[in-house]
């Protein structure tokens, strides 16, 4: 009640929330003041806490600590539809709609107008209609199947989904990453008008533009903390920027190698791309590279180690190893003598292994035809291979016939990586290898990339963590809407230069200087 | 295979240690049922009645072998009834061509399993048609050209001297070939799911077909693989269904479905897939065959066998259904 704040037209706080999964923090003693009429940015960058933050608000987790007030008095939200109740709608970047319902459905799904315990078809196209009205979306028939729209309609309709539950506070969570320009523009509208109707609404986006454009206020929060709110305009970009690096932890990396400069690059791509995620990427990796892929989660990056495994269907552009065009339709195809190519899947739980089984049987699958002659597993070269790679990467299990899912989070990539060293690979895609595991391992797995780089193998390793990119990688390439927007080279890899271009701004002239100096 | 079903007593608790609990669950329900059927009649323990069980049961366990198979990839194949029926006509029909139709007889009544298993195969693998959607038409359609070539009526022609002596004759005194065909298949499917890529790879499609395609496992061959296997061995339990009966007969299949499901999940295979030991297997096919009869010579009328049978088979699931998941 008595809050300190001077800010008297803030009708819902939080104060001191915190929330852990399992040892890791993801947001810790934050704050936050929402005021009505007015757009508040939240910024930050991979893992800064903004999804956990609106999650909590939004009534998807609950808190450990701390409390949220609403009008001064004390709420909590056992679930999405508590926060809906309050008044809280949000929208996320996944859409939530089901796409075999029509418009008018999907709007009203979560409190349909009832006549004698029946939907009131007619009410529900008139309320559909008016929340499509809202929106700015009033081209959109309230009949239509949600399935026969495209994307950037689809989008629209969540917006119009939110804006009928009537809520006080309206979350937007990249809104608008699906959107064309001229869509957006409307949203923009849309929103300004609600802003001056007195909503208060949450902004997040990382396109800084459009942050300048709309937001009244703007909070930036770094490692789980609420480092500042300020209002719009009152700082500069450099100056965001600033406030987003900073970790709490330095990795111990091993020192970087140097790559032969006649070397002939092993993999080569050109202009590659895949439906809208990826636009005209051209790269080329040598022998003994790590290259990094950076930027802000989502932008292509694991699309891109997807679609040079042979995941991905629909595929344009060139794909060279060791100068000769290749085409990679499988993973079985991109694992094969020829071409040589492993993957260190995002998922290790669903991608990566088979929990249930056993170690052995998981560390064997990329490399049964090694182990396995003729369709018939040799288990004297089985043994011996499983023996070299639990040697090699030290994963500790009391024998390799215990069920994977029994060892700990960094033995199991561990098992991961090794199941794919067993074939020998030349190029070695990983994707986020060091999410959610122990420091410890981490820096095995820093060591063991190096060493790989090292005995001749080119590494491509995307990830979220930018600390990673600066001490592991020779190269790093910066996606942003699903293309290359910066390569930084060497020294020029920097916390300040990492942020600037994975925001697609200029961080202006400061790039070079704040490396590791001399 | 033979010695752990021919020796119950003795046997068992060495191994069951570390055997999944459900298999151990369905060798206990084993030994309850035969105890339970010795209070009603001492002939229930006598080797004649045990080893002419063990006979029955080898029919339903060369065909619950492939549809194992097929639910540890996380699939289903339901259209055993007339894979069963088309290879035991096909068969009987090859041999009334002369002595080269009665030579070749057995494996052509098989291969016309694992055509029909081929086409599930391509269905499921490439066309990603669910299994139950596909297996199921083929079985419709499989009844269909069998209707047209018997009339609608049993066919005339006996099964050949070769079919016969597969499924009622002694290699070994006092085996029956039965069962000697099922130790051979059973023996033959261990080391397929346990020593070959193959079988590794169908426990890995079966836990997570995402992870399995991520390794490099050519995910689509296997499964076609599996369904042509399954339709070998139903159409080759077909095959000794006829040389037993010395002919084919219409729906002589419809028998074997549930009880070959029932036989894989009660032996402790995950319907999901992924998990399961052809041990279980064996087990769930005596317990089935066991229950079978015990239930025909108590004289339950046929009405109320079905029902207890079916009681049963969902019971059990239901038991297993409380064991921890781990998926």
């Amino acid at each position: 009640m008595a809050a300190p704040s001077a800010d008297t037209a803030a009708f819902f706080r939080m104060e001191g929330v915190s929330k852990r999964y399992g040892g890791v923090r993801a947001i810790e003693k934050a704050d936050l003041a929402v005021t009505a009429g007015s757009i508040h940015a939240i910024l930050g960058e991979n893992g800064a806490g903004k999804s956990t933050l609106i999650k909590i608000i939004a009534g998807v987790v609950a808190p450990d600590e701390g409390r949220m007030l609403l009008d001064g008095r004390e709420v909590s939200f056992a679930s999405p539809g508590a926060a809906n109740a309050a008044g809280i709608a949000c929208i996320f970047q996944e859409l939530s709609l089901v796409p075999d319902l029509s418009v008018a459905d999907n709007i009203m799904i979560s409190d349909p107008p009832r006549r004698f315990g029946l939907i009131d078809r007619n009410a529900q196209r008139r309320m559909a209609e008016a929340a499509l009205e809202r929106a700015g979306a009033a081209d959109i028939h309230p009949m239509a199947l949600v399935k026969d729209l495209p994307l950037s309609r689809r989008q629209m309709v969540e917006i119009a989904k939110a804006l009928a539950r009537k809520p006080r506070i309206l979350i937007l969570d990249e809104a608008t990453s699906a959107l064309t320009a001229a869509d957006v523009s409307k949203v923009f509208a849309v929103l300004k008008r609600l802003r001056q109707e007195g909503m208060a609404l949450l902004y997040i986006s990382h396109r800084m533009h459009e942050i300048a454009e709309l937001a009244d206020e703007c909070s930036v929060f770094r490692n789980g903390r609420h480092v500042a709110t300020y209002p719009a305009g009152s700082k500069s970009d450099n100056e965001v920027i600033e406030m987003m690096i900073g970790r709490e932890y330095r990795h111990i990396f091993p020192p970087k190698g140097t790559v032969a400069a006649e070397a002939k690059p092993v993999l080569e791509c050109r202009r590659l791309g895949w439906t809208d995620r990826l636009r005209d990427i051209s790269f080329s990796i040598r022998p003994g590279e790590v290259v990094g892929l950076g930027g802000l989660d989502g932008q292509g990056q694991r699309e891109l180690l997807l679609a040079l495994f042979g995941v991905l269907r629909g595929m344009t552009g060139e794909i060279r190893v060791d100068g000769a065009p290749v085409r990679v339709s499988s993973p079985a195809a991109a694992r094969a003598d020829g071409i040589g190519m492993a993957l260190i899947p995002e998922d290790r739980k669903t991608e990566g292994l088979m929990l249930p089984m056993s170690v052995r049987e998981n560390l064997s699958f990329a490399a049964l035809d090694r182990i396995a002659p003729h369709g018939i597993i040799n288990r004297g070269i089985e043994d011996g291979k499983i023996e070299e790679m639990v040697r090699l990467l030290s994963i500790k299990t009391a024998n390799p016939d215990i069920p994977v899912g029994a060892l700990s989070g960094g033995n199991q990539q561990k098992v991961v990586i090794a199941k794919w060293l067993m074939r020998g690979p030349r190029i070695i895609l990983l994707n986020d290898p060091t999410r959610g595991i122990d420091v410890g391992t981490k820096q095995e797995i820093y060591q063991l990339l190096r060493r790989l780089a090292d005995e001749g193998a080119a590494i491509i390793f995307y990830s979220t963590d930018y600390d990673e990119l600066i001490g592991c990688c020779d190269r790093v390439l910066v996606l942003y809407d699903g293309t290359v927007k910066t390569e930084l080279v060497g020294e020029g890899i920097t916390d300040r230069a990492l942020i600037a271009s994975a925001l697609n701004i200029n961080a202006g002239d400061g790039v070079p200087a704040s490396g590791a100096a001399a | 295979m033979t010695d752990t079903t021919s020796d119950p007593a003795r046997r068992f608790p060495s191994f069951l240690r570390r055997a999944d609990p459900a298999v151990l669950t369905a060798f206990v329900c084993i030994a309850l049922l035969l105890v339970f059927g010795s209070l009603y009649s001492t002939s229930f323990l006598s080797p004649e009645y045990l080893l002419q069980q063990l006979k029955v049961a080898s029919f339903l366990g060369v065909i619950a072998t492939g549809m194992m198979i097929v639910i540890l990839l996380g699939q289903i194949d339901l259209s055993v009834p007339w894979v069963v029926s088309a290879g035991a006509m096909m068969a009987c029909a090859a041999a009334a061509y002369g002595t080269a139709g009665v030579a070749l007889a057995i494996p052509f009544g098989v291969l016309c399993g694992v055509a029909i298993g081929l086409v599930n195969g391509i269905g499921v693998a490439y066309l990603r048609i669910p299994s139950m959607i596909i297996t199921l038409a083929t079985n419709a359609v499989a009844q269909g050209l069998m209707v047209v070539y018997t009339g609608g009526f049993s066919p005339q022609d006996s099964a050949p001297e070769a079919m016969r002596w597969l499924a009622t004759g002694f290699l070994l005194p006092g085996v029956p070939n039965a069962v000697l065909i099922w130790a051979i298949v059973g023996a033959a499917a261990v080391f397929l799911l346990t020593r070959t890529t193959f079988g590794r790879s169908v426990y890995a499609i079966g836990n997570r077909e995402r992870a399995a395609y991520l390794s490099g496992i050519d995910t689509r061959r296997v499964v076609l693989i599996a369904f042509a296997i399954s339709g070998g061995l139903s159409a080759f339990g077909g095959v000794l269904l006829a040389g037993y009966a010395s002919k084919a007969a219409q729906s002589m299949g419809d028998a074997y479905l549930l009880p070959a499901i029932a036989a894989v999940v009660l032996g402790g295979t995950s319907i999901l897939g992924g998990r399961g030991s052809y041990l279980g297997t064996v087990a769930g096919v005596i317990l089935i065959t066991l229950l079978q009869s015990i239930l025909s010579v108590m004289q339950m009328p046929e009405a109320g066998r079905q029902v207890i049978y079916g009681v049963v088979i969902v019971a059990m699931l239901l038991l297993y259904g409380r064991a921890p998941a781990s998926r």
